[in-house]
C-alpha cells in the first residue's frame, strides 16, 4: 500500500528527526534523542541515512570539550518532508 | 523509538506528536523579564520617593538601567549554552529586544539633549512595543496585556501630576515585565522539575 512513498521518510525513527527538525531551526543530537527516546546507535545510523539522502546537513563541533553534533533541515528535506506528507493525505483521502 | 512499519495513520500521529513536542518545548527561563522589571520598578520608585527625599545622588538611580545590561548579558550567555535546540523566532524577538534597547538608549539622549520635560509617555510608548510583540509572536497573554497595559498608561502618565505620573513607570515594569517573568519562572521551574 505504502510502496509509493518516499522509503527515506516512512521509517518510525528517520520521520521522527525530520518533523523535528521542520519545527526547530537547529538541534543537537542529544535533543533528537531526548525527543525520540531512541538509543544513541540507532539514532546516528538513521541520521547518516537522512545526511547522505541530502535532506539534513549535521555540523559536528566542540561544546565545552565535549563533542556537539548540531543537524537542521535543508531545503530538499523540506520539500522531501511536504512531498511525503501530501502523499501520506492522498492515501488517506484528507481533503485539505 | 524502534524501527517498524508505519501505517498512514501512524506516520501522521507521530508527525503531529514530533511537531507538538519541539514547539512545546521552548521555555524562556524569565530571568531577563524579572531583571528588567525589578530594576525599572526599583528605578521608578526612588525617584519617586527622591521627590520629597531630595537627594541630588538619587537623580542618578537611572544609570542602573546600565549597569544592568551586564547580568542580562551573562543570563543570555549561560541560556544560549545550556539550549539544545534553537527556535526560528529566536533571532527575530532577539533583533526585537536589541532594537529596543538601541531605541530606549537614544531616546534617553534625545530627551535630555532637547530638554524634553513629557518624557515619561515616550518611553511608555517604547516599553510596550517590544513587550506587545514577544506575546503576540509567543502566544503569551500575560505579555500582551503587558503591553496593551503600558500604551494605556502612555495615555494615563500624559494627564497625571507630578510625582505621581513616575508611578506609571512603576506599574508598566510591573505589568509588562515583572509579573509575566514570574509566570514563565513558574513554569519554566515546574518544566526542568518534571524532566529531573
Amino acid at each position: 500500500m505504502f510502496k509509493d512513498l518516499n522509503p527515506i521518510l516512512h521509517s518510525q525513527l528517520r520521520l521522527a528527526v525530520v518533523s523535528i527538525l521542520i519545527s526547530v531551526k537547529e538541534a543537537e543530537f542529544t535533543y533528537l534523542r531526548e525527543k525520540t527516546d531512541a538509543t544513541a546507535g540507532n539514532l546516528s545510523v538513521q541520521i547518516n541515512k537522512l545526511k547522505e539522502a541530502g535532506y539534513i546537513d549535521v555540523t559536528k563541533s566542540f561544546k565545552d570539550n565535549y563533542p556537539q553534533t548540531i543537524c537542521r533541515i535543508t531545503p530538499e528535506g523540506i520539500r522531501a518532508f511536504e512531498e511525503y506528507v501530501k502523499d501520506l493525505q492522498t492515501y488517506l483521502n484528507i481533503k485539505k | 523509538m524502534e524501527e517498524k512499519e508505519l501505517t498512514g495513520q501512524e506516520s501522521l500521529a507521530l508527525i503531529t506528536k514530533m511537531i507538538n513536542k519541539a514547539r512545546r518545548d521552548y521555555l524562556d527561563s524569565g530571568l531577563s523579564a524579572l531583571l528588567w522589571g525589578s530594576v525599572i520598578t526599583f528605578c521608578s520608585l526612588v525617584t519617586f520617593a527622591n521627590y520629597w527625599i531630595k537627594q541630588p545622588v538619587f537623580d542618578y538611580v537611572w544609570f542602573l538601567t546600565i549597569a544592568a545590561v551586564v547580568p542580562q548579558i551573562i543570563i543570555a550567555i549561560r541560556e544560549a549554552k545550556k539550549r539544545k535546540h534553537r527556535a526560528y523566532d529566536e533571532d527575530i524577538m532577539g533583533g526585537i529586544w536589541i532594537s529596543f534597547g538601541i531605541a530606549i538608549f537614544l531616546l534617553s539622549y534625545i530627551t535630555n539633549a532637547y530638554q524634553v520635560n513629557e518624557e515619561g509617555p515616550l518611553f511608555l510608548t517604547l516599553y510596550g512595543v517590544p513587550t506587545f510583540a514577544t506575546g503576540y509572536a509567543r502566544r503569551f497573554k500575560p505579555m500582551i496585556i503587558g503591553g496593551l497595559a503600558c500604551w494605556l498608561l502612555a495615555i494615563l502618565c500624559h494627564y497625571t501630576p507630578l510625582p505621581y505620573k513616575i508611578l506609571c513607570m512603576t506599574a508598566a515594569a510591573q505589568l509588562a515585565w515583572f509579573i509575566p517573568g514570574l509566570i514563565l519562572r513558574k513554569c519554566y521551574l515546574k518544566a526542568k522539575k518534571q524532566h529531573v
